[in-house]
């Protein structure tokens, strides 16, 4: 990574890129904690890496009206103390919180397994500041949480990859961190077994907040970070739950009594430290895993278990937030040729497209993505995607083709 | 390009247009008589009047697309309409032109209990999806206030909110994705039953657009599981202050109840001439707040309600008995602007948002407002998000009353600004508040805004002058205030 300028303040950055556009108008690589680096095309041209981390001050937290402004560089384990302090919390489950900045995370919309029960970015960022490319500040939102003035440009800028505006500060709605927690886990003899558990799922007692699946070479990493012995020969569902102590024990008993009625091999309850630890685990496994090519597939929860185990045997180990449908890859072999990793991403890619979702590759060689569709299979959104990204960019300053419009064959971008 | 401001002037309506639709649609798919269109010359902000040339009733997409292909070839403005309950003038069909309206796309095209997903028409009423759901275990989270009449795809236009909002979430946290005929006559669908789509969240973008980045033809919604168990308090108060004081209190202590609404003396005496419900007449205040979930918990979060409800002295905290009393409560709370009528002749409702801390405050100044202004205020409110709806009582045929109104409105919601709000948590922009976006946003905020917007709707003939201010208006374009709205939500 070449030179990168650290901004102290937003206006500051403001200024710079202000003075970019009116000059040499070099593209402009905003970077956070530099957690998701590897994640999407590489950069085609050379230009300014500016960094976030320094504009991290918190700008108003009133605990009592659960919201906080922050500028957008903060680290999240560092808004997670803060919020702590006042025993509230973002409910998004972010691997490397130490590194990654909270501007990243709205950048990438990063999630993990709570979104089942707590959902995603797009639900909590209830303002937002950003710099467009010639430096002009814009806002949408604000600090109340609920407010329909404007466009809600706070849900365009989540996970939009600092293509449209470097985000400078934020305005989160916040939850209390609750009383008490646990994780059950089952592991199952068969796949079919676990989706029907699953189902079954589906109208339970209980309103877990999680639900995760490791495939059985998952489960063994899982393992060897923690000492929580999950068999590693078969897959493993985490089924999350959360609330006031009484609340959590009755969940776990009525789980208890739910999942022993499939065709599990145990019901084995975490407590306290056990369940925190398992909880880590499942926030951290998508970064802790060593793997050349790591994929994100969203599909529909009821297709998610043909789908793992097509990728399964196709090498790769599986975490899955299963009720909601979305599974993490992990190539586990050394890689064969780009021809044949290709042909076996469009395969998977064609059961998740097909099961109404796509695959995003998370990270592979470099040099391996100006022929992988990173982004996934094209859809009829994406001219117009295309068209807010040249009305706000005109220039194409701000991460040039590093987003799903980096490798757009001409049919599609309508340019030639 | 010009000023991202400037409108332009747009086509009239033919003869030989009218002739197009009747072909697409037949005889009974259109309106267009002058004695049939009043009815549509307004929505649930009836200040602004202004009928449009032909009312349009597609059953299809596709005849969408047809529709605004022939607006697009004849320079002709559009605009869809719901069930016309909005508040903010949403529907007026500015400029005139041809609107849409999508009643007779209603039906239920898809539910997937696993997958937690239905798939809808536009004119759906938003209360028959819950109906539909009924015993599935799951139901459609979003419930405005007037979800017997409004549809679907009007809630996806305002970004609708409701009394379980404050838990739940708003109208975008459940649309996964949705299909739309987009002003140059193309379908697109964002998004879809499943979530995280690559690509921006355009679904998102366009949930609060307000009709002018396309019609929407068909939402794919999240369905939630339906909670186990209720319990529904109403807490009554010697002085608003009190309640709004417990109100901080139970969100300090971390409780996130199901909804929380206050209701003030003045509504609860027209509450009571309505439903005899046994409300406390000599009550400054009363809340009803319900918190759900699981029977484990409920009962647990109730006690400390009632707790903290006392601590802030609370003269008594009634609870709902049985499942019919807590119908009635709802009834009453979800039907309280029906009330209002034994009040007084005329009212006009507003919608601001304030920092929940800062009730205390803007329910002091609309207080003093009221005296200020010699008006009658009353306040039914979803005082969990910090949603205020000040009703100002008047009567229309009082010219100087309804300055009067006008002034005290602006004051409130230049109020809600002052105290770090906005104004407007879930009626929208509108033509109503269309004044106050340069208070809210820069320059440069707006024309960001207008740029979104173009990537949609360049032409601007899908509802035109809403939402954004139209620097340089003139003619059809310049929005003036007459008087207020009467009728207006809760
Ligand atoms: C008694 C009463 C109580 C209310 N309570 C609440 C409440 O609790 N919470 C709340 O948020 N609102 C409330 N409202 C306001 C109103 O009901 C909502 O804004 C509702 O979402 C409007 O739905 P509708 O079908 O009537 O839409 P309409 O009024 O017909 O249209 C509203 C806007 O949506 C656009 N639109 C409609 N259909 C489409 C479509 N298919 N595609 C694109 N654009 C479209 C229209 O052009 C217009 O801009 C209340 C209104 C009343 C009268």
């Amino acid at each position: 990574m070449e030179d990168v300028t650290y901004s102290e303040t937003q206006d500051d950055l403001s200024r710079l890129l202000k003075e970019n556009a009116a000059a040499e108008r070099q593209p402009i690589y905003p970077l956070g904690g530099g957690t998701a680096w590897q994640y999407g095309y590489p950069r085609t041209a050379p230009g300014k890496t500016v960094s976030l981390t320094e504009i991290n001050q918190t700008i108003d937290y009133p605990a009592r009206d659960m919201t906080v402004t922050v500028e957008a560089g903060i680290r999240m384990c560092e808004l997670g103390n803060l919020l702590a302090s006042e025993n509230q919390r973002l409910p998004i489950d972010i691997p490397h919180a130490d590194q990654s900045t909270l501007g990243g995370v709205i950048a990438t919309n990063w999630s993990g397994s709570r979104r089942f029960g707590c959902g995603s970015m797009r639900d909590y960022l209830i303002g937002v500041t950003a710099v467009d490319a010639s430096g002009r500040f814009f806002h949408a939102g604000g600090r109340v949480v609920k407010n329909v003035a404007g466009y809600d440009l706070c849900k365009l800028l989540v996970g939009s990859l600092g293509t449209l505006g470097v985000i400078t500060e934020a305005t989160l709605k916040l939850r209390p961190i609750p009383e008490s927690t646990a994780v059950l886990w089952s592991s199952f003899e068969s796949y079919e077994a676990l989706d029907h558990a699953l189902d079954r799922l589906t109208l339970s007692q209980a309103r877990p907040v999680a639900l995760d699946i490791f495939d059985s070479v998952a489960a063994g990493d899982v393992n060897s970070a923690m000492p929580i012995d999950l068999p590693a020969d078969r897959p493993v569902l985490c089924v999350g739950v959360e609330g006031i102590a009484r609340e959590v024990d009755w969940q776990v008993s009525t789980l208890e009594g739910e999942l022993a009625r499939n065709s599990v091999k145990e019901v084995v309850t975490c407590r306290n430290d056990r369940a925190d630890s398992l909880w880590q685990s499942m926030t951290n496994y998508v970064t802790n895993v060593e793997s050349p090519l790591v994929f994100r597939a969203n599909l529909l929860p009821s297709k998610t278990i043909p789908f793992i185990n097509e990728a399964c045997a196709s090498g790769f180990s599986i975490q899955s937030h299963a009720g909601n449908g979305i599974v993490l890859g992990h190539f586990r072999h050394e890689l064969p040729s780009a021809d044949e990793v290709m042909s076996i991403l469009s395969k998977l890619r064609e059961t998740a497209v097909q099961a109404s979702g796509n695959l995003t590759v998370l990270s592979c060689p470099d040099d391996w993505k100006s022929s992988l569709e990173l982004f996934g299979e094209p859809t009829d959104a994406w001219p117009l995607m295309k068209k807010i990204k040249a009305n706000l960019d005109p220039h194409g300053l701000l991460n040039p083709g590093r987003f799903f419009d980096g490798n757009m064959p001409s049919e599609i971008t309508g340019q030639h | 390009m010009t000023s991202q401001h400037t409108s332009r002037p747009t086509g009239a309506v033919s003869q030989e247009l009218i002739d197009r639709f009747r072909d697409l649609l037949g005889e009974d798919g259109l309106l267009y008589e002058p004695e049939e269109l009043v009815v549509y010359e307004c929505d649930g902000y009836v200040v602004e009047k202004k009928a449009p040339d032909v009312v349009l009733f597609p059953t299809s997409a596709d005849q969408i697309v047809e529709i605004v292909n022939i607006c697009n070839e004849f320079d002709v403005p559009f605009v869809p309409r719901g069930a016309g309950t909005s508040l903010a003038g949403g529907c007026l069909p500015v400029g005139g032109g041809v609107m849409i309206a999508l009643t007779r796309m209603r039906r239920i095209l898809d539910v997937n209990i696993r997958d937690r997903y239905a798939i809808v028409e536009p004119g759906l009423v938003n209360a028959h999806l819950t109906q539909h759901l009924k015993g599935s275990g799951y139901h459609y989270a979003p419930d405005p206030s007037s979800q017997g009449a409004c549809t679907i795809g009007g809630n996806v236009a305002t970004n609708s909110g409701g009394p379980h909002t404050l838990k739940y979430g708003v109208t975008v946290n459940h649309v996964l994705g949705l299909e739309a005929v987009m002003p140059d006559g193309s379908i697109v669908q964002f998004g879809g039953p499943t979530e995280d789509n690559p690509g921006y969240d355009l679904p998102g973008l366009f949930v609060g657009s307000e009709g002018t980045f396309g019609i929407c033809t068909k939402v794919f919604v999240r369905i939630t599981r339906d909670p186990a168990a209720y319990r529904t308090l109403l807490g009554v108060f010697e002085t608003v202050g009190d309640a709004t004081h417990s109100i901080s209190k139970i969100i300090g202590a971390g409780i996130v109840p199901a909804a929380l609404e206050l209701m003030d003396q003045g509504i609860i005496e027209a509450l009571e001439a309505a439903f005899q419900f046994g409300f406390p007449l000599d009550a400054g205040a009363v809340l009803l707040i319900e918190v759900d979930g699981l029977e484990s918990a409920v009962d647990e979060e109730a006690e400390e309600i009632v707790e903290l409800c006392n601590e802030s002295g609370a003269r008594e905290v009634r609870r709902a008995n049985s499942p019919e009393e807590r119908q009635l409560l709802w009834k009453c709370r979800k039907q309280a602007f029906g009330a209002i009528g034994r009040l007084s002749p005329s009212y006009c409702t507003q919608d601001g948002v304030v920092p929940r801390t800062q009730l205390p405050e803007i329910l002091d100044f609309i207080a003093d407002c009221g005296t200020r202004h010699d008006l009658r205020i009353v306040n039914v409110f979803h005082a969990g998000d910090g949603n205020i709806h000040p009703i100002m009582l008047f009567d229309e045929r009082d010219t100087e009353q309804i300055g009067r109104v006008l002034a005290a409105s602006d004051e409130i919601l230049s109020k809600c600004l002052e105290l770090g709000g906005s104004v407007t948590g879930e009626h929208g922009i509108g033509v109503e508040k269309i004044d106050f976006m340069n208070k809210l946003f820069t320059e440069d905020d707006l024309e960001v805004m207008s740029k979104v917007r173009d990537a949609f709707n360049p032409e601007r003939l899908c509802s035109p002058s809403k939402m954004l201010p139209t620097a340089g208006a003139c003619g059809t374009e310049q929005i003036e205030r007459t008087h207020p709205g009467r009728r207006a939500a809760l």
